[in-house]
């Protein structure tokens, strides 16, 4: 199992990698909004495959706190989008 | 029971992390903001859920439990909402451009 575990953080860092190549790429402000509000869920979920690899609770302090801060991050960039334009 | 908690674990991590590569490739493919959101929202719920599944079979204390719980909770609540209010904004946006 922490083998399937190992490949699985793998092909969560090629997914990290799109989604940052996405935000660095040209694109419109909500692209790149699009991509980061990605990028959290993608390390969200890599937190929870090495809390499983682990068993350390730890990780999941830091995904409980990478939740709330993704929120406010895409809710902060919408505001601006909806006030200033892309 | 072990190998069979170990194997329930592997099928929802790999579920979930297949659903994050598969948005990951659709934010590249797709040809509009909005649609590159339709792909983008999905593993910031079901991929997360289906990892925490996972990661709730392996710990074994209370107090990690109850925090992929908090995790989820969250997720479940806030992805949805901070998704519309993104696509709201690029909606108006697009609108006062157009």
């Amino acid at each position: 199992m922490s083998a399937v575990l190992t490949v699985a953080l793998a092909m969560l860092l090629v997914a990290a990698a799109l989604a940052v190549w996405r935000a660095v790429r040209p694109g419109t402000l909500g692209d790149r909004a699009v991509a980061l509000d990605m990028l959290t869920a993608i390390i969200t979920c890599g937190l929870l495959v090495g809390a499983a690899l682990t068993g350390d609770g730890l990780l999941l302090d830091l995904a409980v706190v990478l939740g709330l801060l993704g929120f406010l991050a895409s809710v902060t960039v919408a505001r601006f989008i909806e006030r200033r334009g892309v | 029971m072990s190998l069979f908690v170990n194997v329930l674990t592997a099928v929802f991590v790999v579920v979930g992390v297949a659903l994050a590569l598969v948005a990951a490739i659709g934010l590249h493919r797709l040809g509009d903001t909005r649609a590159r959101m339709h792909a983008a929202t999905k593993p910031a719920t079901l991929g997360v859920l289906c990892c925490a599944t996972g990661a709730v079979l392996q710990v074994d204390d209370v107090s990690s439990i109850t925090k992929v719980v908090v995790v989820v909770v969250l997720q479940v609540i806030t992805a949805p909402v901070g998704a519309h209010m993104l696509s709201r904004a690029i909606t108006i946006d697009a609108d006062q451009a157009g």
